[in-house]
């Protein structure tokens, strides 16, 4: 079972690495869009602005691979922060820029969305509610469903039934998304010592 | 709800830790990697390394040890000192590291706060002030005080280039349990709506409260856990306690 990971220039693939080592799975950095055809599932990282970010997998052929992969071939998926934005049709960061669309929603700025009084970047141990459609996800995370968040941009959309889980700092926001193949979570669960590592876990068992 | 952040602050010097009393006499404080893995199973909310003598001489931060402490941390890691470039930059991220801070070399050369915020992100972009006597800034490197910017418009500046969190450190509090920093947290936090992390000067569990009460988003510590019997779990016990949000 090998988990890709992929390195399109967007940096800190190294603990993504060491937590699916730490939890039994077999990581291997992909940097090619045949490399990502030929891994079992796939995880898509990412910190930095999102316009680069689509940019810099355009020009390295890996939207198709990805497309193909996962959206026609069905390869479970995880996008984490910056990763599952990148999902959305629209987003509103410098510009308007056009994600990868595979689900209806808009990746906007924070502090348009927010309470005044309420500290952006999100960042920090936030608490999330999880909805019945990913507690398959979540299973095993017991008490306080504590995790890593670090994060200018939110993501919104209007399907209901692909919202895993939801957080809360000025407003609800979305904390995680699950549809056919794909879980995207804006936080880290890489950096969510035993909590993410359960996440992390249950992903790589995960037959959607 | 966003709880609060306890932070312990490890200095790194010739590959192993150091704790002084303000910016001074450092004493041993032990292996870098065996600390971090201590900090990382006691429910640390993040870390903070610094390297102080990167900073110091000019020289390129000790990516062995950076890179030894990060595999050990399955919480975030905030490195410091001596990073000057992109490439310094990279070479951390590459090591493990989630967050830049950058302290004197922001002072040197302020456009490297939005460089490194365009490729990496805000969020990965902390601004290191160094504080004395609450208010000028410091430089460590030839122990002076800087008349100009004030902290507060330092602080200012450096956010609209692009840091996305402030680390507070009142250096002529540091390693003296003398209490935290608290006037001039509470003015920061007014000018500026990133989180503030606030370092220097706490001796006692009260101190870390009255910070976190003042609205501190995090406290960073490091004397009070090298050498004193406390550790983070008593210490967030205690906090969660006095109607601190904390973590468990």
């Amino acid at each position: 079972m090998k988990t890709g990971i992929i390195d399109y220039g967007a940096g800190n693939l190294c603990s993504v690495f060491n937590a699916v080592e730490r939890v039994g799975g077999e990581p291997t950095v992909v940097t090619t869009p045949e490399g990502i055809l030929d891994c079992d599932r796939l995880i898509l990282p990412g910190v930095g602005a999102a316009a680069e970010a689509v940019a810099r997998l355009a020009e390295r052929g890996m939207v198709d691979a990805l497309e193909e992969a996962v959206r026609t071939n069905g390869r479970p998926m995880l996008g984490i922060c910056l990763g599952m934005q990148l999902l959305a049709e629209t987003l509103h960061e410098f510009g308007v820029n056009r994600g990868l669309a595979w689900m209806a929603g808009e990746v906007v700025d924070l502090r348009t969305l927010i309470e005044p009084g309420f500290r952006v970047p999100h960042m920090g141990w936030n608490q999330v509610m999880v909805t019945d459609v990913a507690e398959d996800l979540f299973y095993g995370i017991r008490g306080k469903r504590e995790f890593y968040f670090a994060h200018s941009y939110t993501l919104r959309t209007t399907v209901e039934p692909s919202i895993a889980a939801m957080t809360d700092h000025g407003r609800a926001l979305v904390a995680a998304v699950q549809f056919d193949t794909v879980l995207g979570t804006q936080f880290h669960p890489e950096k969510s010592q035993v909590n993410g590592e359960k996440l992390l876990e249950n992903f790589l068992d995960w037959t959607p | 709800m966003l709880t609060r952040r306890l932070i312990p602050s490890m200095l790194l010097k010739q590959g192993r830790l150091v704790k002084g009393v303000r910016f001074r006499d450092h004493r041993d404080a032990g292996y870098p990697p065996t600390t971090a893995r201590a900090h990382s199973h006691q429910g640390a909310d993040e870390l903070i390394l610094l390297d102080i003598d990167a900073s110091k001489t000019g020289q390129e931060p000790d990516f062995k040890t950076v890179r030894e402490v990060a595999s050990e941390c399955s919480m975030p890691v905030t490195f410091g000192g001596g990073v000057r470039s992109i490439e310094d930059a990279r070479a951390c991220m590459d090591a493990g590291i989630d967050k830049i801070c950058l302290t004197t070399t922001a002072l040197d050369d302020p456009a490297l706060i939005t460089r490194l915020a365009q490729i990496f992100g805000s969020q990965a972009v902390v601004l290191g002030v160094d504080v004395a006597d609450g208010s000028c800034l410091y430089d460590h490197r030839s122990d002076s005080t800087i008349a100009d910017p004030r902290p507060i418009d330092w602080i200012r500046e450096g956010v609209d280039r692009g840091a996305g969190e402030i680390r507070l450190m009142a250096v002529n509090r540091e390693g003296s349990r003398s209490g935290m920093e608290l006037d001039l947290l509470v003015e920061v936090l007014d000018a500026v709506s990133v989180p503030v992390i606030l370092e220097g000067g706490a001796g006692t569990l009260e101190h870390l409260e009255e910070a976190l009460h003042a609205g501190a988003d995090g406290v960073a510590v490091g004397t009070m856990l090298v050498f004193s019997d406390n550790n983070l779990v008593k210490v967030k016990r205690h906090l969660a306690g006095s109607d601190c949000d904390m973590r468990l």
